[in-house]
């Protein structure tokens, strides 16, 4: 009898466990819901793709994680499950996860000046990582991609002037504010980040350290982070990965930063990516900063950016279309890649369909 | 008088015009280099980090801006690109890094 009793616990342990799906060399699957709330997502997400013109929306990929399986995949043009695909912009909010790290290593705090850890910033004794992260540095940076490319800050870092040293050209800029105060995108914060963890997880570890500390746990096998010609990642702009790769990061931050039995990133960590960054302003941009990942949060008056979308979801986004979505109260992860060139995909349709076609079956 | 008004207007524009060149002296220098620098690049990563299609991936780099050269050796995965009288080339440098612009 009392043995009985002793079972009990262990049973609900051993059930618990198996309630929860984690990949591992591959991702656990579950049947791929049918009708047509699916044809309606695929009819906005894989229209007749128009290689000559490049116009429209063009998806590369399409993953659905769901509880942790997964639930619904689509590649096309020449994209497959096995491509490293360019993640543009979503590298920046791997950069944050992958500070997660070494923020559970207690290697640094938010509220550090980053000259501590870069000295090129010494002019700037006042800019915290935390600002950096809120891209809130006050310097007086250009992000634009192809319209203005004569003053164009990115281009200029990515392909000529700064290419050789991307933090140091950024640090080079001079401030419009001080820092902290007002938000404006910059991938020049992002790789100021990126040469600051140098000196935070110290540059023996640091070549390693985005393989060592992130994608090996995670099981990730094929990732690219190129770096410019000093050695420093491009966090702004230049990881690759699968789709199914991208996923597990998705995973881990529904999770709030635990993998498996392992926390790997500080919840408190994952709740500061998911903070909305207090000065911005509705208007600024598409969607809520938070912790170097965007929040589907709406800046008072307006609406959420997202409006079809529940109000957790939180993303990684790229240029050209790419995106990570995570929307832990539908247990969903979803991965789009794309090549869109003119701007006419909505994240709210994606999300829209995607909700009807997948949360409807997640509720109890 | 008329021709008087037009010469010191078109004379207040040239130096207008002198004077944006001179503010913008260092972006304009680097400015004809993005085309086959950025070509060279997205190729390169296009190519050897993402495994497309070399017609894929001359699809996937083509910009409005035309390029006049481009010369790929596959054996060494180095790009070279030349475009509005600039030469760049990217280089891959393994798996894990993908490719760099060489200096």
């Amino acid at each position: 009898m009392s043995k009985g009793w002793l079972l009990i616990p262990l049973l609900l342990l051993a059930l618990s466990a198996h309630g929860e799906d984690w990949p591992g060399e591959q991702w656990p699957t579950a049947p791929r819901p049918t009708g047509p709330a699916i044809e309606t997502l695929e009819h906005y997400a894989f229209p007749a793709r128009d290689d000559a013109t490049r116009q429209g929306i063009r998806t590369d990929a399409l993953l659905v994680i769901q509880d942790g399986r997964l639930v619904y995949e689509r590649y096309a043009g020449s994209t497959g499950a096995d491509t490293p695909h360019l993640t543009w912009s979503i590298s920046k909010s791997l950069l944050a996860t992958l500070y997660g790290v070494a923020y559970g290593e207690q290697r640094f705090g938010l509220q550090d000046p980053v000259a501590r850890y870069y000295p090129a910033l010494s002019q700037h004794p006042d800019m915290t990582l935390a600002d950096l992260f809120h891209w809130a540095s006050g310097l007086d940076w250009q992000e634009d991609y192809e319209y203005a490319p004569l003053n164009s800050s990115v281009v200029a870092m990515l392909y000529t002037r700064g290419r050789r040293d991307m933090a140091a050209f950024t640090a080079q800029h001079p401030s419009f504010s001080p820092p902290g105060q007002v938000f404006r995108y910059s991938s020049g914060d992002s790789n100021l980040l990126a040469a600051a963890l140098k000196n935070i997880v110290g540059p023996a570890r640091y070549p390693d350290y985005p393989w060592t500390a992130l994608f090996e746990p995670l099981g990730i096998r094929r990732a690219t982070w190129e770096t410019d010609a000093n050695g420093t990642f491009v966090g702004s702009s230049y990881a690759y990965l699968t789709a199914r790769d991208l996923a597990r990061v998705g995973l881990l931050m529904q999770r709030d930063g635990r993998w498996g039995e392992r926390q790997l990133i500080p919840k408190e960590w994952v709740a500061f990516n998911r903070e909305p960054f207090a000065r911005f302003q509705a208007g600024q941009d598409e969607a809520m900063p938070g912790g170097h990942w965007w929040l589907n949060r709406a800046a008072n008056p307006t609406q959420r950016p997202w409006p079809d979308a529940p109000a957790d979801t939180f993303a990684a986004l790229g240029h050209w279309g790419q995106a990570l979505y995570v929307i832990p109260s539908a247990r969903l992860v979803i991965v789009r890649y794309g090549d869109d060139r003119d701007g006419s995909y909505r994240h709210n349709e994606l999300l829209k369909r995607a909700m009807a076609a997948f949360a409807a079956a997640v509720q109890p | 008088m008329k021709r008087k008004v037009f010469f010191t207007l078109v004379l207040a524009l040239f130096v207008a015009l002198l004077a944006w060149v001179w503010r913008e002296r260092v972006a304009l220098r680097a400015f004809p280099d993005i085309i086959s620098a950025y070509t060279a690049k997205e190729y390169c990563s296009c190519r050897y980090v993402m495994q497309q299609p070399a017609e894929y991936c001359r699809g996937y780099v083509k910009q409005s801006v035309p390029i006049s050269d481009f010369f790929e050796s596959a054996e060494a995965k180095r790009i070279t690109v030349s475009g509005l009288g600039r030469s760049n080339s990217a280089r891959w440098v393994g798996e894990r890094l993908g490719c760099r612009l060489e200096p």
